[in-house]
């Protein structure tokens, strides 16, 4: 039986920070627009989850919905609200931020007929 | 394609040595958390607080509490963005005229499963809209289940079955009302003597939305906030949807623009 703590330490911080290693190497490496979009949205949403993360604690860890028991014990259980409503705040930007990327891409396409960066850079005028 | 490896080895180091740094407490605190910080503590323990009457939310949900008291002009801005960024993609699609034609759709088994799990979709949907504020939901969730709908209805059925119940500029309207409601709810506190985006009364300023309505805890302002935020993301994201899954031709016609007739 492992512990949590080390569990969360080692396997879930590496996951996401690998994940979000994924989504970077394919906004740098990826020459298709369409792939650097989709892996923006994987970098923004592994920093969404790293975000929630942050907030947890253990021991204790219930959702900070107040349930009816002694407040004392209520607020020394409770996980941090804060990143939740910040990271409920950074999804709807982050699909305001994609619409208009997609806006851009779908403007390239109609002026360049083409969404590969590699040729993009090569046309003149 | 020797810089890509090169890419790929130092994003590599970057992940091992930033997951090194943060489990080890580079953030100023350890993952996970022992304590909470003073902010989330004020936070959590004025949530719902009916002996504190003066600062409390009286919402038990921290997480709305904080979206739409705490920090609601945060959201009140937040909601804007997703407006301007709809109305971008209206503006980039406006030539295109989702067709009223309506189409065959798929097997007759896929649509009555369809009507059958639409309305439980939208059950769903209104329960964690307006239950936002007692359990873990909102306006934003509430709304972007009930859209699910309007796609449920748009595979199974036709693009032209969608559009035949509610057409684009009914869609805006929808979603205009949404954000009108939520201006209303904002801006009838200063009116009648409080400050905006006000809920329960404060030391310096005796306005209050009432908390409970015929026994029922409302939260004050937070249930109405919930149900116009959801009318407006409901319709909004259809309205994204609906234009997005037009046909191919309609479409490309339409984005190709006329600089490309020229050349």
């Amino acid at each position: 039986m492992i512990d949590i703590e080390v569990f969360i330490k080692t396997f879930i911080v590496l996951a996401l920070f690998g994940t979000a290693g994924v989504g970077l190497y394919g906004v740098v490496a990826k020459p298709h627009a369409t792939k650097k979009i989709i892996s923006l949205t994987i970098l923004g949403d592994t920093v969404n989850a790293l975000a929630i993360l942050l907030g947890y604690r253990y021991p204790g860890g219930i959702p900070p919905v107040y349930t009816g028991q002694p407040p004392n014990e209520f607020v020394g259980r409770a996980v941090d609200p804060l990143p939740q409503a910040l990271v409920l705040t950074a999804i709807v930007i982050g699909m305001a931020v994609n619409l208009l990327i997609i806006y851009i891409a779908l403007q390239t396409y109609r002026l360049y007929g083409t969404l590969d960066t590699r040729l993009i850079k090569k046309l003149r005028g | 394609m020797a810089s890509r490896y090169l890419i790929a080895v130092s994003i590599a180091l970057v992940v091992v040595s930033l997951s090194f740094a943060v489990a080890y407490g580079a953030l100023g605190a350890s993952v996970p958390l022992e304590g909470l910080r003073s902010l989330a503590r004020a936070y959590v323990t004025l949530a719902y607080a009916p002996w504190n009457r003066t600062l409390t939310v009286m919402s038990p949900e921290a997480v709305t509490s904080i979206v739409w008291d705490f920090r609601g002009v945060d959201t009140f801005f937040e909601t804007a963005v997703l407006f301007g960024a709809i109305i971008g993609t209206v503006t980039l699609f406006r030539g295109i005229k989702p067709s009223a034609r309506i189409g065959e759709g798929l097997s007759a088994i896929a649509r009555s499963a369809a009507a059958v799990t639409a309305p439980m979709i939208l059950a769903v949907a209104a329960a964690i809209a307006l239950h936002g504020h007692l359990t873990p939901g909102g306006g934003f969730q509430g709304g972007a289940t009930a859209a699910v709908v309007a796609l449920v209805i748009l595979v199974t059925f036709s693009l032209g079955y969608l559009v035949s119940g509610l057409s684009k500029e009914r869609a805006l309207m929808l979603r205009s009302a949404g954000l009108l409601g939520i201006a209303a709810v904002a801006l009838i506190p200063p009116i009648l003597g409080g400050i905006v985006f006000q809920n329960q009364a404060k030391e310096l300023s005796q306005f209050s939305y009432p908390a409970y309505i015929g026994g029922a805890l409302t939260s004050g302002s937070l249930l109405f906030y919930n149900l116009f935020e959801s009318l407006a993301v409901a319709a909004g994201l259809t309205l994204t949807i609906m234009l997005l899954l037009s046909p191919h031709e309609v479409v490309e016609e339409a984005v190709r623009g006329e600089d490309h007739e020229r050349i």
